[in-house]
């Protein structure tokens, strides 16, 4: 990948991985996931959980899996008011960034 | 390196942390571990890096300072010790940005900065020693001229208090000699006695209580003087940590 994920679209692309689920998603699937789209390194994903988390766009709880406890990751209602916001404004980015590259086709 | 020592040892550098910042993240990683199972272990060890690495994104991200990474290239932990097909990475890395368009040559130094990790706070403070000597060297008729401006200053202000304390010793000298001359004076003229004696003690009362007074505000000022210039001193070497 040539472009580089800044901060707030990695945030947008963890909120839409993690809104997929409705149960919640744990920390390991976030960031296959998450890798199937872009290119980040297995230790990036942590920080970004764990400050979505204090946002209040995530929140988490223990679950019983194969004898411990898995640690899942639920998007809040607060975090899916900041997905939709990320969303439009990533309708803009790439509408213009398509007008530039394409000459008025828009996808 | 296996799963436990990598545990045990990012314990060990977020243990600065809070309580509730470290346990979250050892729970993650433990987590990461244990859904990644027991095949992929060396994987995710050397996808993650070092304990270091993972530990400095995780502080990088908590305290809002920036996180290089560059500065952690070398994703296994154990190659840089071993240091094998060092060349065959370097390599293809190279090529990795020739494709990509970017400087290659920035590569190789974000590489060898990774590999120098451990000197390097060395090397900056050293350098920033040797920076700020050369700077007071080069503007040294500027730089005499500050320090001795700023020698005369603190040698006023040790000079200034302890002159108190001088002239206030001075003052219970006089009261006694005074008490004692009213004493000796008393055979021959006892009215005139009298008030000499009585002059002495007051100077002798007035003398103790300033010197008690100005003793007391050396041990306040001196000391404080002290403090500031020694911090004043550290702050060039410090300036980060704090």
């Amino acid at each position: 990948m040539v472009f580089n994920t800044g901060a707030a679209l990695l945030d947008a692309i963890v909120l839409a991985v993690v809104s997929r689920e409705d149960e919640g998603t744990y920390g390991y699937k976030i960031t296959q996931d998450v890798r199937r789209v872009i290119d980040v390194s297995e230790s990036t994903l942590y920080p970004v959980l764990r400050r979505l988390q204090k946002d209040e766009c995530l929140e988490v709880y223990d679950r019983q899996f194969d004898g411990r406890n898995r640690r899942y990751y639920k998007v809040t209602s607060r975090g899916m008011a900041q997905l939709g916001l990320y969303k439009a404004e990533w309708k803009i980015y790439i509408q213009k960034i398509n007008e530039i590259f394409e000459g008025g086709v828009t996808a | 390196m296996n799963r436990m020592e990598f545990m045990t040892e990012l314990e060990r550098l977020l243990a600065d942390m809070p309580e509730e910042e470290r346990q979250a993240a050892v729970q993650y990683y433990a987590d990461y571990f244990a859904d990644a199972g027991e095949a992929n272990e060396a994987d995710v060890i050397r996808e993650l890096g070092s304990p270091e690495k993972v530990a400095e994104s995780i502080k990088a991200d908590y305290y809002g300072t920036e996180f290089n990474e560059a500065d952690y290239e070398y994703k296994d932990y154990m190659e840089k010790y071993r240091q094998r097909s060092s060349d065959e990475r370097d390599r293809s890395r190279a090529d990795y940005g020739k494709n990509c368009g970017q400087d290659t040559s920035g590569n190789g130094a974000g590489n060898r900065a990774g590999e120098e990790e451990k000197s390097r706070p060395w090397t900056s403070n050293t350098l920033k020693l040797i920076l700020i000597i050369a700077i007071a060297v080069v503007l040294w008729p500027v730089t005499l001229g500050i320090a001795l401006m700023v020698f005369g200053i603190v040698v006023g202000i040790v000079c200034f208090f302890a002159v108190l304390v001088i002239a206030a010793v001075s003052i219970l000298i006089a009261g006694g000699v005074t008490v004692v001359v009213g004493l000796v004076a008393a055979i021959a003229v006892p009215p005139a006695a009298l008030v000499t004696v009585g002059i002495g003690i007051l100077l002798l009362v007035l003398g103790m209580i300033t010197t008690v007074g100005t003793v007391k505000l050396c041990t306040i000022v001196y000391p404080a003087m002290l403090r500031g210039f020694v911090n004043l001193c550290r702050r060039p070497f410090y300036g980060k940590a704090v």
